[in-house]
């Protein structure tokens, strides 16, 4: 479970006379539960990847605080890493390295023996559906091809938590589909607390166990789809998110 | 350390498998010692050779017997230069400086009304201009000669005319001499190492910012140290790799030195190779650890490029040090890295014997400036993954 509570993180823009604070986030609190998805829906600019990398212990935040199934980020990163499987915004890849090479990389890093990781990216792959991939250099990859395997790099300690900023970019109608099929899968069968940020619609709507909407780096509404469409009373889950992000003056 | 090492396999892996750079990086460092040594050879051998020939290019001898017969008298074979002589000096096709003799040489000398000879160079022509010092010491001597010979006539003794006797002693022994011209070698050797670390730096800070993979990468619970000394060792590792091979290189390639001189002084034995090396070992480090300090502060590998040209320009301007100083060197060398070690290569080269002060110095100096460059690059490294 992951419980962030009253986070606030501000950025100071520029130097000297012309700094400039501009509020990321502030005052956002919300808890992921085990065996669900969460949903980080908000337009660009919302503080989505500034609150994943406060999670993922990038970035410290100004304020509030931020558990791990109890363990605090702040105090304890690497403990807390450790139970994350995070793709981030930057995803790149070695390209010089192939796709086994870069999971297996990460894998060590995360404490497994080089067997045992060579051992879950062959798992991986498999779930992935990336096997013909493994021994494949990554320059030259697809955009699919890429998010699978930074996905699997993420996912190669077999976390208990799952946090993905935007997984969808870039990736076309199948490989959106297969994605989605994942996590799915993470939730269902692996009971993952899965944590995702994305400014699509349709994708929280067909996955999403529970919606944060984010706003100028406030939390505007929480709940599920359902609980949301009532509260605005729209039919169309895009006029009530417009509604709830932008006010009422643009639905 | 287990995470450190990690890293460092990896990044070596990744320094390795880019065969291209590599390739150009470890041909450059090994082909430093051969070209260096046969350029330098073949300029010895060339100024040796023009010393040992003994010829005048002359035009008009025939209307000066007597110079003629003091000439062969000191061993010198005339030549008769070409009609075209000028312009052959002035594009520089011709070598030597050329004597000019005046038709009414003999008369003019027997009336004694001093006949004027020419010696015609280019001053730009440099191989001329160096034989015009040799031809003019002929003339001297030829005067020299029909002065004692008319004072003995008139006789008074030719010793009057003589105040001083001047004797040159040269105290440069065969070894220091040709360290003037060898000198040059320790800092071909600094610069194929400081290229040598160049790329690897830059891939393993900017680059992973450029790629987007230094984020990713941190969100493993690896220590920030264990990274900083994964990447540090392996950049360490590629740049010594060249120190290693630029100084060996010069073992095989003394059998290639042409020219007596440069073979007799140019004594780089395994003794040699192994001092060069602890001298460049620790500096490789301390080099591989300022680039990628300056290296992570920049967004792309272009830009790291350009910053790294200040670290480049330094090394290669330090080497002036010693040669704007006209103090030779100092003790306050030993202080500045790169400058300390080429100080002290040189006079592994010239044969001289190192302190082991002089040799620790140095070697702290680099340890410091390595353990503040890493601080820096892990210090900067977060940042660096989210701007």
């Amino acid at each position: 479970m992951i419980e962030i509570t009253d986070l606030a993180k501000r950025f100071v823009q520029g130097g000297g006379r012309h700094a400039q604070a501009v509020v990321a986030v502030q005052g956002l609190s919300f808890r992921a539960t085990d065996g669900c998805i969460t949903g980080l829906l908000g337009p660009n600019g919302a503080g989505k990847t500034t609150t994943l990398r406060m999670v993922a212990a990038l970035v410290t935040p100004d304020a509030g605080r931020i558990t791990v199934d109890g363990i605090d980020v702040a105090a304890q990163p690497r403990l807390a890493l450790a139970r994350l499987g995070v793709l981030s915004d930057a995803r790149g890849l070695y390209p010089r390295l192939t796709a086994r090479e870069n999971i297996v990389y990460y894998g060590q890093l995360q404490g497994l023996g080089a067997a045992a990781a060579a051992a879950r990216a062959e798992v991986l792959a498999r779930t992935l559906d990336m096997g013909p991939l493994l021994d494949r250099r990554t320059e030259g990859f697809s955009q699919g091809e890429r998010m699978k395997t930074a996905l699997a790099r993420a996912l190669v300690h077999d976390p208990s938590h799952v946090v993905l900023d935007e997984p969808t970019n870039g990736l076309d109608v199948l490989a959106t589909r297969s994605l989605r099929e994942t996590l799915r899968r993470l939730r269902d069968e692996h009971r993952k607390c899965i944590v995702f940020s994305t400014h699509i619609m349709q994708e929280v709507e067909r996955l999403c166990d529970q919606v944060v909407v984010m706003a100028k780096g406030r939390q505007v509404a929480q709940g599920t789809v359902a609980e949301l469409l009532e509260r605005t009373g729209q039919r169309d889950f895009e006029a009530c998110f417009v509604q709830l992000a932008y006010g009422e003056a643009e639905a | 350390m287990r995470p450190a090492w990690i890293v460092f396999v990896k990044e070596l892996l990744d320094a390795l498998r880019d065969r291209r750079t590599l390739l150009v990086v470890v041909l450059s460092s090994v082909a430093v010692g051969p070209v260096v040594l046969i350029a330098l050879s073949v300029l010895v051998a060339s100024l040796e050779q023009r010393a040992d020939v003994r010829e005048v290019h002359a035009v008009g001898i025939e209307h000066a017997p007597t110079l003629r017969n003091y000439l062969e008298r000191q061993t010198y074979a005339i030549k008769t230069a070409p009609a075209d002589y000028e312009r052959q000096l002035v594009s520089r096709e011709r070598g030597d400086p050329v004597m000019v003799v005046p038709p009414n040489f003999e008369t003019d000398l027997a009336q004694g009304l001093a006949p004027v000879v020419e010696l015609v160079s280019a001053s730009a022509n440099t191989r001329a201009q160096g034989g015009i010092g040799r031809l003019a010491g002929l003339l001297q001597g030829f005067n020299q000669e029909q002065a004692s010979l008319r004072l003995a006539l008139r006789g008074v003794a030719p010793g009057l005319l003589q105040a001083v006797q001047v004797q040159e002693r040269d105290l440069g022994d065969a070894r220091a001499r040709a360290a003037q011209l060898t000198s040059l070698l320790p800092f071909f050797v600094l610069m194929a190492v400081l290229y040598g670390a160049l790329h690897a730096a830059l891939d393993t800070t900017a680059g992973e910012r450029e790629r987007g993979s230094l984020e990713p990468l941190l969100m493993n619970p690896a220590p920030m140290a264990a990274l900083v000394l994964g990447k540090w060792g392996a950049v360490s590792a590629v740049a010594m790799l060249v120190a290693v091979l630029s100084c060996l290189s010069f073992l095989p390639a003394q059998w290639l030195v042409r020219g007596e001189t440069l073979a007799a002084v140019f004594q780089f034995g395994p003794r040699e190779a192994a001092l060069f090396l602890a001298l460049l070992l620790p500096l490789a480090a301390a080099l591989s650890a300022l680039l990628m300090a300056v290296a992570i502060r920049c967004k792309s590998f272009k830009e790291a490029q350009a910053n790294s040209t200040v670290v480049i320009l330094a090394v290669s301007l330090l080497p002036l040090a010693t040669v704007f100083s006209q103090e030779g060197e100092r003790p306050w060398h030993l202080w500045v890295p790169a400058l300390a070690q080429i100080g002290l290569m040189g006079r592994v080269l010239k044969g001289e014997p190192l302190h082991a002060t002089e040799a620790l110095l140095p070697l702290a100096v680099a340890t410091g400036l390595t353990l503040l460059c890493l601080g820096f690059v892990a210090r900067r490294l977060r940042g660096a993954a989210v701007r």
